[in-house]
């Protein structure tokens, strides 16, 4: 276990990581070693980070999105994030001024399809 | 006698302002109140804005609640709440001439006729003094200005309410966000597209992706006739957003003048897939869901 997050492995190597209420972003040194090593122990090919639990993505949340996907590409693991909430993806296009370097599915099913 | 002993004298003899119109109002009730209501019936009876009974109706609620805020005092008070009142009355009044599509000009010019009432009753009584005769006047005035401020700004703001709405109709019509298929939503954009239109337009677009579970969407711009760099950046923002929800965007129809101006423009569309028109966009966008569409076989 992880704190301030949920893992889930669901199969073909995928795991879905659920951040919860916990969960500091800014502070993204305190998570990363931890869940890489997490991630390649359970031999991941494709990491999912649901968030629809995350209303609102502003720099700081966008910049721990980064790193998780950084550090995943680095060990030959896909970052796909689901479940982008209509007010975050509204917020994120107008705030940053390239596309994000992580894929984006409409939902877990979708992300595992990808 | 020294000059300030005389004003002194004169001040005492002086009626309050609101006793010299009671007085007024007294004697001349039924006159001044047939008056009133024959103006009423010219103005307003000739267009049909109102009818006979409601124009008597009117009048004598007006001078009914006349009296009583000059009998709450000797000086008209401004936060009394018969003054209240009576600037209610005028706001109803404009309420229900325009409800019924009369004219400010209607009523302004029935108000200005109600302080002229008053102000010819001055003229034909001799006994009141220059001194009192201005003070009147002052009051008058004063007080019905202020209830024509009143009317304006109810016009005024109803006027901008009425325009707001027809704003929003027209923003919702002019982006009618459609699901032509499973998955797949139109969304033609005609004229221009500002940054209020362009946030409304994702908005809309972002909770229709979420709610119809869309994975394609097809953007028609062939109703846009020009464009400049805010609105190329507003395109990519919308397009950006729906890759966000896991869905991807078709942009179509991009008229010549439109593909020239984003070329001068050195507009980076690289990342965002175009087909020539709303057709080409769909096909792709089947194409991309599996999707077969063919003629079906006659028997």
């Amino acid at each position: 276990m992880i704190a301030g997050m949920h893992l889930t492995t669901i199969g073909d190597g995928n795991i879905l990581l659920e951040p919860g209420d916990g969960l500091d972003p800014s502070q993204p040194g305190v998570y990363l070693e931890v869940l890489i090593s997490h991630l390649q122990s359970n031999r991941t090919r494709r990491l999912i980070y649901d968030l629809s639990n995350v209303p609102i993505i502003d720099n700081i949340y966008y910049d721990w999105l980064v790193s998780v996907n950084s550090i995943c590409r680095i060990s030959g693991i896909e970052m796909v994030t689901a479940n982008m909430a209509p007010t975050a993806a509204y917020n994120l296009a107008t705030s940053i001024d390239h596309d994000p370097p992580f894929a984006t599915a409409l939902d877990v099913d979708s992300a595992r399809q990808i | 006698m020294e000059t300030a002993e005389k004003m002194e004298i004169a001040e005492s003899k002086r009626r309050p302002v609101n006793q010299i119109l009671i007085d007024q109002l007294m004697l001349n009730m039924g006159n001044i109140s047939t008056i009133i209501e024959n103006r009423g019936r010219d103005i307003f009876g000739k267009t049909n804005l109102l009818t006979i009974e409601e124009i008597s109706d009117y009048t004598l609620e007006f001078l009914e609640l006349f009296v009583v805020l000059l009998q709450a005092d000797d000086d008209i008070d401004r936060n009394s709440a018969e003054y209240k009142a009576l600037r209610q009355y005028f706001s109803t009044c404009a309420q229900q001439m325009q409800m019924r599509g009369g004219d400010l000009n209607e009523l302004v010019r029935y108000i200005q006729f109600l302080q002229s009432v008053f102000i010819n009753g001055l003229k034909q009584e001799e006994s009141i003094s220059f001194d009192d005769s201005r003070q009147v006047l002052l009051v008058l005035a004063s007080m019905f200005s202020e209830i024509v401020l009143d009317v304006f700004h109810f016009y005024l703001s109803e006027k901008e309410r009425t325009i707001q709405v027809q704003q929003d109709e027209i923003r919702q019509t002019s982006t009618p966000i459609t699901q032509i298929w499973d998955g797949v939503l139109t969304l033609p954009i005609i004229g221009t597209l500002d940054s209020s239109r362009t946030m409304m337009i994702m908005e809309t677009l972002l909770s229709r992706i979420e709610s119809e579970r869309a994975r394609m969407i097809v953007m028609d711009i062939t109703g846009v006739l020009a464009i400049d760099t805010q609105v190329s950046h507003h395109l990519v923002q919308i397009v950006r957003a729906v890759g966000m929800m896991g869905a991807e965007a078709i942009l179509t129809g991009i008229r010549p003048e439109v593909a020239r101006a984003l070329t001068s423009l050195n507009i980076d569309l690289s990342g965002v897939t175009t087909r020539a028109s709303l057709s080409d966009g769909l096909k792709e966008a089947f194409r991309r869901l599996g999707i077969t569409v063919s003629a079906a076989t006659q028997t």
